[in-house]
């Protein structure tokens, strides 16, 4: 009697152990037997819309080759519409946050919205991956140990530039962007390289943002003696600037230079041959010659119907491979935030531009590459060709301090 | 306001109370985004629908109040800074666009409206203490003894009591003489002066009241928000607060209300099912001009049968 | 120096006479139908567009030119008929929010047709480079630009004032009730010059095609500034128009050259001085 009552005893109470034990993994794998929703705030509606759609588009390449899930469960992107509008895209983040409990959130395209939206994420502990927006701020003084950077900051296509521009293309120097923080900021990270290098500023006009006719701005920069421009400017500025640049028959005599943003794949089609020799500098182009972007390339014109793949939907495919690999390594675990950060921070891979790192200290990406690209004639039509390049750019995160 | 008026009105205030106990956040949230634009509407009605002096600048007083309160409220986070500097400022704005706008009329005082609020625009997209195009961010709720305005709740409750207050403030103005004498300036202002009025006076008055709530309605957008950006003075923030008025039934306060929610409505609701919600929007908007034109009111009106 | 002026000059001409080629649709139909139009930066934008998708089928300029503005002027009499007529005796704002709403529905439609993205408008082959002039390079095609619009304006004078169709027009701007009272068929006239000004905005947006591309937003761009140039002009008034571009063009273009700071501002100042001192704007009917 004794025998069975102790084996009974140890018996029971090993159950119970063991039950204890596995109490809260019962718990935890019903949590995370449900989708894992990833919340997109991108402009679906507008002129921006083209960039909304790349990134997305690069998102999509990489969950579908997962067959949508991961770690046993199932992938669910949740879009919405910002408007490219601040008050609209802050709503949309509280309706993904609040009402659809998003476990990650990525986006947006406009800074104005990520300024916005960043206390809101960083309140409720919310892990955001940028996978557009420049804005400095967020990986300098407004960092966040919830906010990652899959795209760029301002500062990372330019300062390079300056340098290089300097030493050879020019050193009498027109600059011009729209006149927004985000222009100012991105001739003023140029400025930091160009000028030490040699480089003399002989003109700095900002245009309205929005503006149609440069015609007073390029008479300017005829008559200023600049031997090379350096610019910023993106979607309909960029191709009226580069197309009225051209049609002022300045580009003989005045070489165009500029951030990436000004060639890139949603404006080239529209610049067309007025876009030939620009050179300018970015993180990607399509005509990389790595293996991982080769492969990219074409799957995702194999999937998109021909479309030519272009930074933006660089920053989509990056910022699902982080969220995969990332989901991966904590076995779908997205309760758990603290340690999805830390294996989020610890991402590295083989990514279209390079090999893909984050600054622990900024939780900014580290740009394996800024390429010297020039539009040139190629299979296939215009392209950005690289002609040279400056590794490792890390933006320096002046007045982040990490864990904040 | 007669009886069965004042309970229903009472009865509508109770439901947008008892809201957050019962719908979730997001839900919530549009409501309160509609409480404020609301105001702000109804602020233009009385510009339009009372005194008849359609203004396509009036967001330049509902940023003002925006962005004064987020500069106020970042260095003291009080009812002071909440609502009394953004109305003083607001209202001092109002009367010296009001004294020059008011010389002119139609289509005139539209356009020269609408270059004092493009002006504000210009200038708070451009200048750096102000936040540039990103305007101002990390702007806290206002510290209010023995209530929490940071929560959900606490908010609502305080919005729902200042846009009620507010609402009966401007109901009892348009019944009383002061409003009487705005109606009389829209129907035939040549007769008014005849009469003796001092017409540009009563204007301007009417301006500037109309200036105060829209800049309130600005410094609750930003408390709502935590954050204000030059978009609240571009000229499409003028342009939606007149389509509300519109919608809803110029010249009825209420409808500037409830031309809000069909809009705010609208557009959230329709941009989450459709990328072609601007195809659907301004379809409504064609529809509406062709077959309800009071707006919602007066469709309302010809159904129920009540009188103004 | 003079050089350099000179240029500026040019290019304030080029933008002065855009400026009023889309105008002047806006002030004949604010002038003689009272209408508030606000779809008229619409009428530019298809007209824009229309231009693209004709040059890319036929790789004709001058066929687009032609074209286009009768097929937006042929849009313009169906809203007219269908939409505006009912609106006449009813409140100027119900006007206000039909064409706003045609605003966002024409939007959303160039954008289902042909897409979010900016397109691009090749200038003819004859005017494809850049010339000089009196020591400034202006492209060609601004040049044509110019005189095209010179040219519109002497022509719309002629028609307005010289032929009786144009004083069909100011009898019906003057006084619409004894127009018709004279047996004339007013409907139709009203049709035929909103149809009209509808056809002028999309001819506008064709000229302007190979200067600032084609985007789904460009109607609601230009509309402030074609609004502007209507008051400062004065309702109605021809003349008004274009001189009123062209100060604003002037001013616009020399305003970005030497006050960058303030360009996005220079509109507005200027408006806002000639209301304050000439409410019925340079060439508008007194008021009151």
């Amino acid at each position: 009697m004794e025998q069975v009552t102790r084996r009974k005893f140890i018996g029971t109470a090993g159950f119970a152990a063991a039950g204890a034990a596995m109490g809260p993994w019962v718990r935890r794998a019903a949590a995370q037997s449900g989708p894992v929703k990833i919340g997109l705030v991108l402009p679906y509606s507008g002129v921006y819309a083209v960039l909304g759609e790349s990134i997305t588009q690069g998102m999509e390449l990489v969950f579908a080759r997962e067959n949508w899930t991961v770690a046993g469960r199932k992938i669910e992107m949740i879009k919405e519409d910002d408007e490219m509008q601040p008050p609209v895209g802050i709503r949309k983040t509280e309706k993904l946050i609040d009402s659809d409990k998003v476990d990650i959130l990525t986006g947006p395209v406009h800074s104005g919205i990520l300024m916005g939206m960043r206390d809101k994420v960083h309140n409720s502990k919310t892990i955001l991956i940028v996978s557009n927006a420049g804005a400095d701020a967020i990986s300098r003084e407004r960092c966040s140990r919830w906010i990652f950077r899959t795209s760029f900051s301002n500062w990372q296509p330019n300062q390079p530039m300056g340098e290089w521009v300097a030493k050879n293309v020019a050193k009498d120097v027109f600059i011009a962007a729209p006149n927004y923080q985000a222009g100012k900021d991105q001739l003023g990270a140029f400025k930091e390289t160009f000028v030490p290098a040699g480089g003399k500023l002989v003109g700095e006009d900002y245009p309205k943002l929005g503006e149609t006719d440069y015609a007073p701005y390029l008479t300017k920069i005829r008559q200023s003696g600049a031997k090379a421009v350096y610019c910023f400017f993106s979607g309909s500025d960029a191709v009226n600037f580069v197309k009225q640049y051209d049609q002022f028959g300045l580009k003989q005599s005045i070489k165009l230079t500029g951030a990436g943003f000004l060639t890139e794949p949603d404006v080239l089609p529209a610049q067309g041959k007025s876009a030939l020799g620009v050179i300018t500098g970015h993180f990607y182009t399509p005509l990389l010659d790595n293996p991982t972007n080769q492969r990219f390339v074409k799957e995702f014109q194999a999937k998109f119907g021909g479309k030519m793949p272009d930074g933006f939907a660089c920053q989509g495919y990056d910022t699902a491979e982080v969220i995969v690999r990332a989901l991966k390594s904590v076995n779908g675990n997205t309760q758990d935030k603290a340690r999805l950060v830390e294996v989020i921070e610890k991402s590295e891979f083989d990514s279209p531009r390079g090999r893909f790192r984050f600054d622990p200290k900024t939780h900014n990406v580290i740009q394996p590459y800024i390429y010297i690209r020039e539009v040139k004639e190629v299979a296939g039509g215009l392209n950005n060709v690289p002609i040279d390049r400056v590794a490792n750019v890390t933006d320096p995160g002046t007045g982040c301090t990490l864990p904040a | 306001m007669t009886g069965l008026r004042l309970a229903a009105f009472a009865l509508v205030v109770v439901a947008l109370a008892l809201f957050p106990f019962g719908a979730g956040n997001y839900p919530v949230k549009l409501l309160q985004e509609i409480l404020i634009m609301g105001i702000f509407a109804m602020s233009l009605d009385l510009l339009m629908g009372y005194t008849g002096m359609v203004s396509f600048g009036h967001s330049a007083f509902f940023g003002l109040g925006g962005y004064v309160a987020a500069l106020a409220l970042s260095k003291s986070p009080g009812l002071m800074s909440a609502l009394v500097l953004p109305a003083l400022a607001a209202g001092l704005a109002a009367l010296v666009i009001g004294f020059f706008s008011i010389r002119v009329s139609g289509v005139y005082f539209i356009m020269l409206t609408l270059a004092f609020s493009q002006m504000f625009f210009a200038y708070t997209f451009q200048v750096s203490w102000l936040g540039a195009e990103d305007g101002l961010v990390g702007i806290p709720r206002p510290r209010v003894p023995g209530w929490d305005l940071g929560s959900l709740r606490g908010f609502h409750a305080y919005l729902l009591a200042l846009v009620t207050l507010t609402a009966l403030g401007l109901w009892r103005l348009v019944r009383s003489p002061f409003g009487h004498v705005l109606r009389g300036i829209h129907d035939n202002e040549a007769r008014m002066e005849a009469l003796g009025y001092p017409v540009d006076r009563y204007k301007l008055l009417a301006f500037v009241i109309a200036g105060v709530i829209a800049g309130v309605a600005g410094s609750l957008y930003t408390q709502f928000n935590g954050s204000i950006t030059p978009d609240a003075f571009y000229w499409k923030t003028s342009g939606e607060a007149l389509l509300m008025v519109i919608i809803g039934g110029t010249g009825t306060l209420g409808g500037a209300m409830l031309g809000a929610a069909a809009f705010i409505l609208l557009q959230s609701l329709v941009s989450t099912y459709t990328e072609r919600w601007m195809l659907i929007l301004g379809a409504t908007f064609i529809l509406f001009v062709l077959f309800a034109p009071g707006g919602i009111v007066g469709a309302l009106r010809g159904r129920i049968g009540l009188r103004a | 120096m003079p050089a350099d002026l000179f240029a500026q000059a040019l290019n304030g001409l080029a933008y002065g006479v855009l400026l009023f080629l889309l105008s002047v649709g806006l002030t004949l139909i604010f002038g003689m139908l009272d209408v508030v139009n606000l779809a008229h930066g619409s009428f530019y934008m298809l007209g824009a567009y229309a231009g693209l998708s004709l040059i890319a089928a036929t790789g004709n300029f001058w066929l687009a030119l032609l074209a286009a503005p009768l097929a937006v002027g042929l849009i313009g009499a169906l809203i007219e008929r269908s939409c505006l007529r009912p609106l006449y005796r009813r409140p100027p704002l119900d006007q206000v929010l039909l064409t706003f709403g045609f605003i966002y529905l024409f939007e959303d439609l160039v954008k289902w047709i042909w897409g979010g993205r900016i397109r691009s408008i090749p200038p003819p082959d004859l005017f494809a480079g850049s010339v000089s002039l009196g020591g400034a390079i202006i492209p060609s095609y601004r040049l044509f630009v110019i005189v095209f619009g010179l040219v519109m304006a002497v022509l719309l004078y002629l028609l307005i004032e010289r032929t009786r169709l144009g004083a069909v027009i100011r009898a019906g701007v003057f006084d619409a009730e004894m127009t018709a009272g004279m047996g004339i068929n007013i409907h139709r006239v009203f049709t035929a010059v909103f149809a009209f000004g509808a056809a002028l905005g999309g001819l506008s947006g064709v000229i302007a095609g190979p200067i600032q591309s084609a985007f789904p937003s460009m109607g609601v761009t230009i509309l402030i500034p074609a609004l502007i140039v209507v008051v400062v002009g004065g309702l109605g008034s021809l003349k008004g128009s274009l001189i009123g571009s062209l100060i604003i063009g002037q001013a616009e273009t020399f305003g970005k050259a030497w006050l960058p700071e303030a360009a996005m501002l220079i509109i507005y100042v200027v408006m806002a001085g000639i209301v304050l001192i000439r409410p019925q704007g340079l060439f508008g009917r007194p008021l009151k």
